[in-house]
């Protein structure tokens, strides 16, 4: 009688244990990115690119130094990346919004009102960071599929692209892709021996911003919603025992200047 | 192991019927209740439990296997509201993993329900009917042959003056 009792509730146990199991590794769901594949969105990202470049809007910094700076904050993450099938490419813009966002095909567009706000080249990296976990996880191109629909985004139009760059810079990830995305950068920075948690010291930054100035000045704010506990989420993130951090070796003021430089010399 | 013999449906008259039909529908009473907390319905159900206990064994097993089969089923269903509720203040994500377990949590409230009613309808009828693992639980915390304890071995005294 013993064993038959426990073999029934084994029975049951392993029933709802594998509907629990099935369903939380097959989603009911399903977001099919996999139409694209990598090469073809670097392909088109770059394509994508090139147009926005040449439209009025945006306009890249000329400073060879703050790219420079830039790119070697990229290399260093990228570097802490394994097996990563993007080729990332950095472009700074002019613009005094707070902002970052990201392309298909891995381009991180970064504000100079962004580098200007970051206290520290490890909180730019913090961001930058942010921005390659939406890359690696295919948020960008799953989020631009859903809004735009696979066949307009692959068309490679350049009426597309003023739409493609509004959604990716002003509208924001839904909370769960944002979590993910956290808890992605948080582990790549430590892997790159940058400290995880420099990326609540940022978003603290931009809260207190947020309390004190125009909402709509500061446009990551308003679209990343729930900071509070995205900065509780950042905190609770433990880096191992044997982590070290290794400061960036750059003049970080040093690029702000320039970047000061030039829009005074304009 | 001794059991007490079973009780055939001619034995059983209407009131031990309905009595044990009524436990499987007493979750349909407290449900609504049970909504926003749903540890109540098992409140409810050990209640009636312990009131109906000495109606005889048919019953007692009857109401027995409700109130068993209903505890995991009660245990699911708050773990889903607290789970909601720790998302929504901490403001985290619904996970693939939280979705899997509101599928999981639907299936087994719809198991439960349809064998309930099977359950009430058997019990109206005056049959048994054992649900998987809790009816053989039921079955043998109710039939099983309990040695009685000797009454006479202890006799009461006054206090020693």
């Amino acid at each position: 009688m013993r064993t038959s009792i426990i073999r029934d509730l084994a029975i049951l146990l392993v029933i709802f244990g594998c509907i629990w199991g099935i369903i939380s590794f097959f989603p009911l769901f399903p977001e099919k990115v996999e139409l694209l594949s990598i090469e073809k969105e670097q392909k088109l990202g770059e394509t994508y690119l090139e147009i926005l470049m040449k439209s009025a809007d945006f306009r890249e910094v000329e400073s060879e130094e703050v790219q420079s700076a830039v790119e070697s904050i990229g290399l260093r993450l990228e570097n802490a990346l394994e097996d990563s099938e993007y080729t990332y490419n950095y472009v700074v813009v002019e613009d005094e919004m707070i902002n970052a966002f990201t392309l298909p095909g891995a381009n991180i567009l970064v504000t100079t009102g962004l580098i200007g706000f970051s206290g520290s080249a490890e909180e730019l990296a913090a961001v930058i960071a942010h921005e390659m976990a939406h890359v690696e996880m295919r948020h960008v191109v799953t989020r631009l599929a859903k809004e735009l629909g696979i066949s307009v985004l692959t068309s490679g139009d350049q009426f597309v692209v003023g739409e493609l760059t509004r959604i990716m810079a002003s509208t924001g990830f839904d909370r769960g892709q944002e979590q993910d995305a956290d808890e992605f950068a948080c582990a790549l920075l430590e892997d790159a021996q940058i400290e995880p948690r420099t990326l609540a010291v940022f978003f603290r930054k931009l809260k207190e911003e947020q309390d004190n100035t125009l909402l709509e000045k500061f446009e990551i704010v308003s679209t990343h919603p729930n900071f509070t506990s995205r900065i509780r989420y950042v905190l609770e993130y433990v880096p191992g025992e044997d982590f070290e951090a290794v400061p960036l070796e750059m003049e970080w003021e040093g690029v702000q200047d320039q970047l000061q430089n030039q829009e005074e010399s304009e | 192991m001794q059991y007490h013999p079973l009780p055939q449906p001619d034995e059983l008259d209407v009131r031990e019927r309905e009595d044990a039909m009524g436990a499987y529908f007493m979750m349909f009473a407290t449900a609504a209740l049970g909504l926003p907390l749903p540890i109540l319905n098992l409140v409810a159900a050990i209640i009636y439990y312990f009131v109906n206990r000495s109606k005889g064994r048919f019953v007692q097993f009857h109401t027995l296997q409700s109130l068993y089969s209903q505890i995991p089923v009660t245990l699911l269903n708050l773990g889903l509201v607290v789970w909601i509720i720790t998302n929504l203040v901490k403001e985290y994500a619904f996970s693939e993993v939280f979705w899997g377990y509101v599928v999981m949590v639907a299936v087994a409230n719809l198991v439960y329900l349809i064998f309930s009613i099977v359950g009430a309808v058997q019990a109206r009828k005056g049959y048994f009917y054992y649900f998987l693992f809790f009816g053989k639980l039921a079955y043998a915390q109710v039939y099983r042959v309990r040695e009685e304890k000797d009454a006479g071995s202890r006799v009461n005294q006054p206090p020693k003056i």
